[in-house]
């Protein structure tokens, strides 16, 4: 878990957000651009994902467990649901559902770090 | 570029409905919260109920109007209608009452809920979710009025 990988999760949340939003004050439903950008988001997730999955099975333990994995596992499933709810969405709000969810996901990244990082303190 | 960006919307500026349009973003965002609220309150309840109980007691209970705000809105219907206006009406009570108290009596709440500081710790999206529930519903009890005919 470390701070890089985080802002490049909030980076590409924040993509996908700006995206989500234009789509909608266009006026139009998502499209490939937003798969794209939700894919990238997803796949940093996945990394992160990767690499504290390593560091636990290494005996790192952050203090609360229980909470950092819950997190970190719906951290990984929010931009899913979001793309999976958007592409159901015939209006144009289509886009903010999205948004919404990646911007759960730029809060629920940093959330996450802070958790990690209290092991150290 | 432009259908990148996705096929031109359907429907106008909404679908008159509390699952499509505008109001599948607040079905999104209530589901958020309950999501977010009932972790928390199930891991604070576990773990150190002792500690700080009205606290988590209250955290369980925004849990549970959030969840219950976030089915009524999602079923929609005249019953799904009211069942979420009361839930948005309890939330926003909730949140002024224990907002104003968590900043009058600090030792009454020494640990944060959902509600502490009007959600202060939550960007203040509890604060202004039940007011853009409410007036969302209120638009959507206008509409209906306007034409009786749906269901």
């Amino acid at each position: 878990m470390n701070t890089p990988l985080v802002a490049l999760a909030t980076v590409a949340a924040l993509v996908v957000a700006a995206l989500g939003g234009l789509s909608t004050v266009l006026r139009r439903r998502t499209g490939l651009a937003h798969l794209v950008a939700a894919g990238v988001l997803e796949a940093v997730l996945l990394v992160q994902s990767a690499v504290v999955v390593v560091a636990l099975a290494g005996g790192e333990r952050p203090p609360e467990t229980a909470t950092f994995l819950a997190y970190l596992v719906s951290v990984v499933l929010v931009p899913v649901a979001g793309v999976l709810w958007s592409r159901t969405e015939p209006t144009r709000w289509a886009g903010t559902v999205l948004a919404v969810a990646a911007l759960v996901v730029a809060v629920m990244v940093w959330r996450l770090l802070q958790l990690w990082e209290a092991t150290g303190g | 570029m432009a259908d990148r960006l996705g096929a031109p919307a359907a429907g106008g500026d909404d679908a008159g409905s509390t699952s499509r349009g505008p109001g599948r973003v607040l079905v999104a965002l209530y589901g958020v919260f309950a999501l977010a609220a009932g972790a928390r309150a199930a891991v604070q309840l576990a773990t150190q109920f002792d500690e700080a109980p009205v606290a988590y007691l209250l955290s369980a209970f925004s849990a549970v109007v959030y969840l219950v705000a976030t089915v009524g809105l999602a079923r929609g219907g005249r019953s799904g209608r009211r069942t979420a206006v009361v839930a948005c009406g309890v939330e926003l009570v909730g949140v002024l009452v224990v907002g104003t108290l968590s900043l009058v009596d600090p030792a009454a709440f020494p640990d944060a809920t959902v509600w502490s500081g009007f959600g202060q710790g939550y960007g203040f999206i509890p604060l202004a979710l039940p007011v853009l529930g409410l007036l969302w519903l209120r638009h959507l009890g206008e509409l209906e009025r306007d034409r009786p005919a749906s269901p």
